[in-house]
């Protein structure tokens, strides 16, 4: 491969006489990719503002006298940028978005009952910038705040649902095995008890049950009597498990929402907290994050066992052995069959692949039932839950690991069902309670602080590249703020892209090592003009010298950058995101930029132009 | 003049490497020992911890807020803010004494900011909170860090030489070690924004590395009669002017950090430098070292380029 790359170079150098020439597209790819940069990157530069909006109550009030507020409100201390008045309303920006609060509540005391004074997000920029639907990058917890959702786990309906499984389960092994004249009730809510008749034998049933439900503790009252349940242990042990179901599906569904940054944890027993950065609307995040949905396989019965109700209305009864439930999805993508009809392929893992290759095999022919269940709340606040037949299926074949729910009413709804079942099944109620805006955990002024620091680092780099290197230091100089302008507008440009106080740091750290490149190249040409080579012959050298190393250090940390992406999650997802941009963007302006510009300024001038000499 | 400084350096150089090389061993057990017997201060992003709500009657300033905070609470907390200044959030680091937790709130009201400007609070909320690293991810994380090992030394080998490829990796993980170690002597704050830091780091150490490691080989095909010994020396001074450069000047981005930004990027600042200034002298003591060591010799390049022609010829 290392052969390869410089067999091309040769290639080049010899076939195309003129050293240190880019070609006119060269030139021009160039220009197009930094325009494009360039306009992605400036709605960064007109951040959304916090303003104050007052209108009148009624109509026929008269406006507000813009010079009066200003002169108020500048009185109080408050430090205004902007009135902008027209005839019956008025836009307030001040210099300190932290003081709107107070301007507020000072405003609407001065002003009285007959004028409403309310807080806005203010969009600054310019038309045309909107009018190409250009995005600023969305700023993290600790820049701009976000939502704050607080869900309920009811563990207690999952445990009763759980017991009721059990239930059914011992029924439908009675029924299978033949075996009549057993009662199995329900005793309290942790307990059943399963009668029958002298002279049964119930060890059969008894060791199936277990093997099902391995926690399960059996105790034989007498010879005909036996209790099934959960000891304490076993019970929480259950909650456990739940809570930790539910904290892995919530984050699941929120990666697949594509938010990254975002943070999740378990509050108390029975709870977890999530953060979700930016967010404006928490409308669309809302349904997808207290949706407690499950998927569960059913194999259709003639009567008895589970009864669910189709959509049409008819019932349905299944044996209530689940073939495979939801957790053994792996993935689900929604699509369309060959008649445009819109379904969701299912891809299983081994063990969700091999529960289904042997039912199948076993009933070709025979129907599937596929029944979705999803948590809600009723009129009352009691949560419910609501088990819908989305398909009968006949099996056709043996199915492996792959397959798919067809019949979907729309492609919307197999979105949302794939979005779901990738996203992991929930087996407790969640519901939301508590939902409300989060401020910034950093404040105004350790931002600016943090701003100011890397326009310092930066600063002290440019400096001293010029001193060292004087012209090609000014072409590195160059380099680095079209990195920094490049880096910005890709940022910007992807949607999962979201930046932090320590994300601004590790921006600044690849420009840092952004400059690395350059320096690596013009060490060569040093190197090369001691050798005695002439000026071009040194650019040209250098640049192709340094160029496999530049590589080869890049490569392996875009590898990285790659992998921890793949694998990392949250906060290093976010990491890899800017390493990985950054080392694109270093690459593309430390040496195709910088060649494009040492060849316009610098190489091909016949001048007596000396590098700077490192002395 | 030139050929003659660099000869004399030789020998000089190569000791301070063999020196260095014994150092980061040093360094490698201080490290090791602090881990092992001080352990990391986890921050509260992997601990857990405890969280308290609280909402006052009117907005303040979060800074107020914090110096208010910081008189009434002895511990390290983490506030922050929701509702426009009146609902506030106090994350504590888990301790042993659940009760202390809620004594600090009556204190609070107390405060003479509360009274002079007739500011009510009232407690909301007080419970345990945990990680915002599962379990899963835990896991996750590590197969990522393997994984990635396992592929840099896989390209590095195929690149290079599985020699230059170990030594790398081992330089990668002393700097990533002698990080740690310093958190766990200074007991600062081990939290997500320091691992992102460490991640930094890693890629920093790898860059380093195969710079050095890129001119050894390049060196070493150039002049097939030297001693393996001068071209390691040769390419470590070719190469020192930049790798000062670089690491200069990143530092200088780190320690304005430092200075300027404060608190919230203490930790991140102080990973960076130390994992900067490891990652420069171990890309020199451990990486274009450690090959020599385990029998780098400059045949291995001539083999290595016939074996690569061979396989080019019959694929």
């Amino acid at each position: 491969m290392e052969r390869d790359i410089k067999m091309k170079h040769y290639q080049r150098n010899y076939t195309k006489p003129p050293l240190n020439r880019y070609s006119v597209w060269q030139y021009l790819v160039i220009l197009i990719s930094l325009i494009f940069m360039t306009l992605s990157a400036l709605p960064n530069f007109y951040q959304d503002r916090e303003a104050l909006f007052i209108s009148g109550k009624s109509s026929e009030l008269q406006s507000i006298d813009a010079t009066q507020i200003h002169h108020d409100l500048t009185k109080q201390g408050f430090r205004v940028e902007l009135i902008d008045s027209n005839k019956n309303s008025s836009l307030i920006l001040l210099k300190s978005d932290e003081q709107i609060v107070q301007a507020q509540e000072y405003l609407s005391r001065q002003l009285g009952t007959d004028f409403r004074v309310e807080t806005t997000t203010k969009d600054t920029k310019p038309d045309w910038l909107r009018a190409i639907s250009g995005e600023p990058i969305k700023l993290g917890l600790d820049l701009s705040g976000g939502v704050l959702f607080v869900l309920d786990v009811d563990g207690d309906k999952a445990f009763l649902e759980r017991m009721h499984h059990i239930e059914q389960s011992t029924k439908s092994l009675l029924r299978e095995n033949n075996i009549r004249g057993v009662q199995v009730t329900k005793s309290g809510q942790n307990k059943i008890t399963v009668k029958s008749r002298p002279s049964l034998d119930l060890d059969v049933v008894v060791t199936e049950v277990r093997k099902q439900f391995p926690n399960l503790t059996v105790k034989y009252i007498d010879e005909n009597k036996v209790s099934l349940f959960y000891s304490d242990i076993a019970r929480s042990k259950f909650h456990q498990e739940i809570m930790q179901q539910s904290l892995t599906t919530m984050r699941g569904r929120i990666e697949e929402l594509g938010i990254t940054e975002a943070v999740v944890q378990r509050q108390g027993a029975n709870r977890i907290r999530i953060e979700l950065p930016g967010s404006k609307n928490p409308d669309e995040v809302r349904p997808i994050i207290g949706a407690t949905a499950s998927l569960e396989f059913y194999q259709l019965q003639a009567r008895g066992g589970k009864l669910f109700e189709s959509k049409a209305g008819e019932k349905v009864s299944v044996n209530p052995r689940v073939i495979f439930s939801g957790k053994h999805i792996k993935n689900a993508q929604a699509g369309r069959d060959e008649l445009g009809m819109p379904l969701v392929n299912l891809t299983l893992d081994s063990l969700g692949g091999d529960k289904m290759l042997k039912f199948s095999s076993h009933n070709i022919g025979k129907p599937m039932v596929t029944v979705f269940s999803e948590y809600f709340q009723n009129a009352k606040g009691e949560t419910e839950k609501n088990s819908k037949v989305i398909s009968i299926a006949t099996i056709q074949s043996q199915l492996g690991s792959r397959f798919s729910i067809t019949n979907l009413p729309s492609p919307r709804e197999a979105q949302e069902l794939a979005l779901l079942l990738r996203a992991g099944s929930l087996d407790a109620p969640i519901t939301i309670t508590k939902e409300r805006t989060i401020n910034a955990t950093l404040g105004e002024s350790n931002i600016e602080n943090g701003l100011a620091a890397l326009m310092l680092g930066v600063g002290i780099t440019l400096v001293f590249m010029i001193l060292w290197y004087r012209r090609l230091g000014l072409i590195a100089n160059c380099a680095l703020f079209l990195n920094l302008v490049c880096l910005l507008g890709l940022m910007s440009l992807l949607p999962g892209a979201v930046l932090t106080l320590p994300g601004i740091a590790g921006l600044v750290l690849t420009v840092g090592m952004a400059v690395d490149t350059n320096v690596l190249i013009f060490e060569r040409i040093k190197e090369e003009r001691k050798r005695g080579r002439t000026l071009s012959l040194a650019v040209e050298h250098g640049y192709k010298n340094a160029f496999a190393t530049i590589f080869d250090a890049n490569i392996t940390t875009l590898l990285t950058a790659i992998i921890l992406y793949s694998i990392g999650y949250g906060p290093v997802k976010g990491f890899a995101v800017t390493l990985g941009l950054g080392i694109l963007t270093s690459m593309f302006t430390g040496v195709f930029i910088s060649r494009a510009l040492t060849n316009l300024f610098y190489a091909n001038k016949n001048s007596s132009n000396r590098l700077g000499d490192a002395t | 003049m030139k050929e003659i400084v660099i000869t004399t350096k030789f020998s000089s150089l190569t000791l301070t490497r063999y020196i260095g090389m014994y150092f980061s061993i040093a360094v490698l057990v201080v490290s090791l020992s602090g881990l092992f017997s001080k352990g990391l201060n986890l921050g509260i992003d992997f601990t857990g911890g405890f969280i308290t709500e609280f909402s006052t009657s009117e907005s303040i300033d979060q800074s107020d807020m914090q110096s208010i905070l910081e008189n009434t609470i002895e511990e390290s907390f983490i506030l922050s803010s929701g509702d426009d200044g009146t609902n506030w959030i106090v994350r504590q680091p888990d301790s042993s004494d659940g009760n202390t937790k809620q004594a600090w709130i009556d204190e609070m009201k107390e405060a003479p900011f509360f009274k002079a400007n007739t500011i009510q609070i009232e407690a909301l909320d007080s419970d345990y909170i945990g990680t915002q690293i599962g379990k899963e991810l835990i896991d996750q994380g590590g197969l990522a860090m393997l994984t990635t090992l396992i592929i840099i030394m896989l390209y590095l080998s195929a690149r290079f030489e599985w020699r230059f490829a170990l030594g790398a990796i081992l330089a990668l993980f002393h700097d990533v070690i002698a990080v740690m170690g310093l958190f766990a002597w200074t007991q600062l704050e081990f939290n997500l924004t320091v691992l992102a830091s460490l991640l930094a780091i890693l890629g920093y150490s790898l860059n380093d590395s195969i710079i050095v490691a890129d001119r050894i080989r390049e060196l070493m095909r150039q002049n097939k009669d030297s001693t393996l010994r001068n071209i390691v020396n040769t390419a470590i001074g070719s190469t020192l002017t930049r790798t000062l450069i670089t690491s200069g000047t990143t530092l200088a981005t780190i320690v304005s950090l430092w200075w300027l930004a404060g608190a919230p990027l203490e930790g991140f600042s102080v990973a960076l430098f130390a994992g900067i200034l490891v990652g420069t002298y171990s890309s020199i003591c451990i990486s274009a070292t450690f090959p020599e060591l385990v029998g780098l010799d400059i045949d291995h390049y001539k083999v290595s380029l016939e074996t690569e022609n061979d396989l080019s010829v019959n694929p």
